[in-house]
C-alpha cells in the first residue's frame, strides 16, 4: 500500500477492520507527514497524544482538533494569549464522543485567535498557512483544522462555525466542511464565541468522511442548553434523483469570480447529471443577513469577553480588539430585535428560496482568495473590503441557523481551490451529505493534493 | 457616543478609535423589510420553534 496518510477516513476505517493496517501504521504515517509539513503550513500548537486507544468505529484513526474543545488536564489556548497554557478542567462532549469512537487525538491545530477572525492570521501563534500556497489565506478561524486536514497530517478535525470558520478554511484549502444546524452537537466544553450562533462540525476529506465524524459526534446533551432531541439520520449512500437543488445563476454571474461562476455552475451540471433536478430562484439578502449575523456575534463576543476587554485589552490582537471594542457599542434593542427578526427569515428562507427544494447551492467564496499579506496587520486601505467578501456568503447561514456543506469544486488560476456551498433545512445535514457524496463520486477535485 | 457607550460599559477606548470604530457600527443598523410585520408577541426565544417547524 502507498502511503497509508492518503487514504481517505472510511477507507483508513475499513483498512483497519480488515487488518491491512495497524492504528500504529496510520500514525506513523500522518507523524512523517507532519514531520515535513508543519514548518511550512504551522497547523499544529502542539503535537501529542492526548487519549488512549479504545476499539470502536473510528478505533485507531489519528484526529486532531481545533485548539478549543477542552480536555481535563490538557491545555487549550484558544489561539490566544490570553489563555495561554490554561488547562481544561473538563473534556468537550464532542471529544468525549470521538474518544467513545475510539478515534485517536494527536495534537491541538491553530485557529484565529478566540475564533474571531475569517482569514486564519494569529499573530500569538503565528498564521496559519494555505498548504496550496503558503503566501495565502487558510480561511479561520478553523485554520490549522483545514490546513491539516488538506496536507493529510490528520484524517479529519473538528472545526467551530460562527460567521464561516469550519466553511472558509473548507473553502480555501480545499477539503470538505460540514457547518451543522445550531444545537445539532453540542458546544459543551468548547470556548463560546456567540451563543446564539456557535455551532461545532467537522472538516475532512470527504462528505463520505464527514458523515462518519458527524455519527460520532452528534446528538443530545443535557450540558448544552440549546442541544436539539432531533434524531440523526444520515444515509449518504440514498440516492439524488428526487433531490431538488435551487440555485440562483444570474446572482452567481453577477456577483462571483467568473472562475468561481464556472466551477459553482458546473458543479450545477454534475449535480444534475448525477440524477438532481435544479431549480432556478431569487437569491436570499445575503447582505442584510450578513449584517444581522454580524449584530448578534458582536454583541454576544464582547459580552463573553467583557472582563477581560477592561483588564487586558493590550493582550489582544488589534484586530480581534477593534471587533469586540464594536461590539459594545451596539445597542442592546437593535441585538434583541435583530433576533426577534430570526425565526422570519427562516421561515422565509424555507418558504421562498428552497420552496420545494431540498438544497440552496452557491460558491462559498466568491472572490478571489487573498493573500496573508493583503489581510495581515500590514494589509492596506482594501483589506475591509476584502474580509467583507471572504465572508460575504458564509455569514447568512449562521443567523439562519441552518446547516451548509462546503467542498471543493475546482481550482482557479493560482492553483487554489473553488468550493461550492450545499445549505439545507434546519437538521438536514444527511441531506447535504448523500448530495456531496453523489457529486465527489462523480468527480475527483477533493481527492487532489497540494503539491510537495 | 461610541466613546461613551463603551465608558459606560468600563471598557476603554483609545483616542481616535470611535471615529474608526462608527462607521462599521452604523453599517448594521440596515433597513429591514420583515420588522413591519413583525407580530408583537415574538421574542428571541421564537426561534427554537422556528428551527423544528422548518425542518
Amino acid at each position: 500500500m502507498s502511503d497509508p496518510a492518503a487514504l481517505t477516513l472510511a477507507d483508513a476505517a475499513q483498512a483497519l477492520r480488515q487488518r491491512e493496517l495497524s492504528p500504529e501504521d496510520l500514525l506513523q504515517a500522518c507523524r512523517r507527514r507532519i514531520e515535513r509539513w508543519q514548518p511550512r503550513i504551522n497547523a499544529f500548537v502542539s503535537q501529542e497524544l492526548r487519549n488512549s486507544p479504545r476499539e470502536g468505529p473510528l478505533g485507531g484513526i489519528p484526529l486532531a482538533h481545533k485548539d478549543m474543545f477542552y480536555r481535563t488536564g490538557r491545555v487549550s489556548n484558544c489561539g490566544s494569549k490570553i489563555r495561554r497554557g490554561w488547562v481544561a478542567t473538563e473534556t468537550s462532549a464532542a471529544l468525549e464522543r470521538l474518544d467513545a469512537a475510539g478515534a485517536l487525538d494527536i495534537g491541538s491545530l491553530n485557529m484565529s485567535e478566540f475564533a474571531y477572525g475569517p482569514t486564519g492570521h494569529n499573530e500569538h501563534w503565528g498564521d496559519c498557512r494555505n498548504p496550496w500556497n503558503p503566501e495565502y489565506i487558510t480561511g479561520g478561524s478553523s485554520s490549522g483544522s483545514g490546513a491539516a486536514v488538506a496536507a493529510r497530517l490528520v484524517f479529519g478535525a473538528l472545526g467551530s462555525d460562527t460567521g464561516g470558520s469550519v466553511r472558509l478554511p473548507a473553502a480555501a484549502c480545499g477539503v470538505t466542511g460540514l457547518k451543522t444546524t445550531w444545537g445539532r452537537v453540542s458546544r459543551h466544553g468548547a470556548m463560546p464565541l456567540s451563543h446564539s450562533l456557535d455551532t461545532i462540525g467537522p472538516l475532512a476529506r470527504s462528505a463520505a468522511d464527514c458523515a462518519l465524524l458527524l455519527d460520532a459526534i452528534a446528538g443530545h446533551d443535557r450540558r448544552d442548553p440549546v442541544s436539539s432531541q432531533e434524531p440523526i439520520e444520515i444515509g449518504i449512500e440514498r440516492p439524488i434523483g428526487a433531490m431538488k437543488i435551487a440555485l440562483s445563476t444570474a446572482w452567481i454571474e453577477r456577483n462571483a469570480h467568473p472562475e468561481i461562476a464556472a466551477a459553482v455552475l458546473g458543479a450545477a451540471r454534475a449535480l444534475r447529471a448525477a440524477g438532481a433536478t435544479l431549480l432556478e430562484v431569487e437569491p436570499p439578502d445575503f447582505d442584510l443577513l450578513s449584517a444581522h449575523c454580524l449584530v448578534v456575534m458582536q454583541a454576544e463576543a464582547s459580552a463573553q469577553h467583557a472582563q477581560w476587554m477592561r483588564e487586558r485589552q493590550e493582550d489582544y490582537s488589534s484586530a480581534v480588539r477593534a471587533r469586540l471594542e464594536a461590539g459594545f457599542a451596539i445597542p442592546a434593542a437593535q441585538y434583541l430585535e435583530v433576533l426577534r427578526l430570526r425565526s422570519a427569515w427562516l421561515e422565509r428562507f424555507r418558504s421562498t428560496t428552497l420552496g420545494g427544494a431540498d438544497l440552496y447551492l452557491v460558491p462559498a467564496i466568491a472572490m478571489p482568495l487573498p493573500t496573508r499579506e493583503q489581510t495581515g496587520p500590514r494589509g492596506g486601505a482594501e483589506m475591509p473590503k476584502l474580509l467583507a467578501g471572504v465572508t460575504r456568503l458564509t455569514r447568512w447561514v449562521n443567523y439562519l441557523g441552518v446547516p451548509a456543506l462546503a467542498l471543493p469544486c475546482g481550482f482557479d488560476a493560482h492553483g487554489l481551490p473553488i468550493a461550492m456551498q450545499l445549505v439545507g433545512r434546519p437538521f438536514a445535514e444527511g441531506t447535504l451529505l448523500a448530495a456531496g457524496h453523489a457529486y465527489q463520486l462523480a468527480t475527483d477535485w477533493h481527492q487532489r493534493l497540494p503539491p510537495e | 457616543m461610541i466613546e461613551a457607550m463603551l465608558a459606560a460599559q468600563g471598557v476603554p477606548l483609545a483616542p481616535g478609535r470611535a471615529e474608526r470604530l462608527a462607521p462599521g457600527v452604523n453599517a448594521l443598523a440596515v433597513a429591514d423589510p420583515l420588522r413591519a410585520g413583525l407580530a408583537f408577541e415574538v421574542d428571541a426565544t421564537t426561534y427554537l420553534l422556528a428551527l423544528s417547524r422548518n425542518k
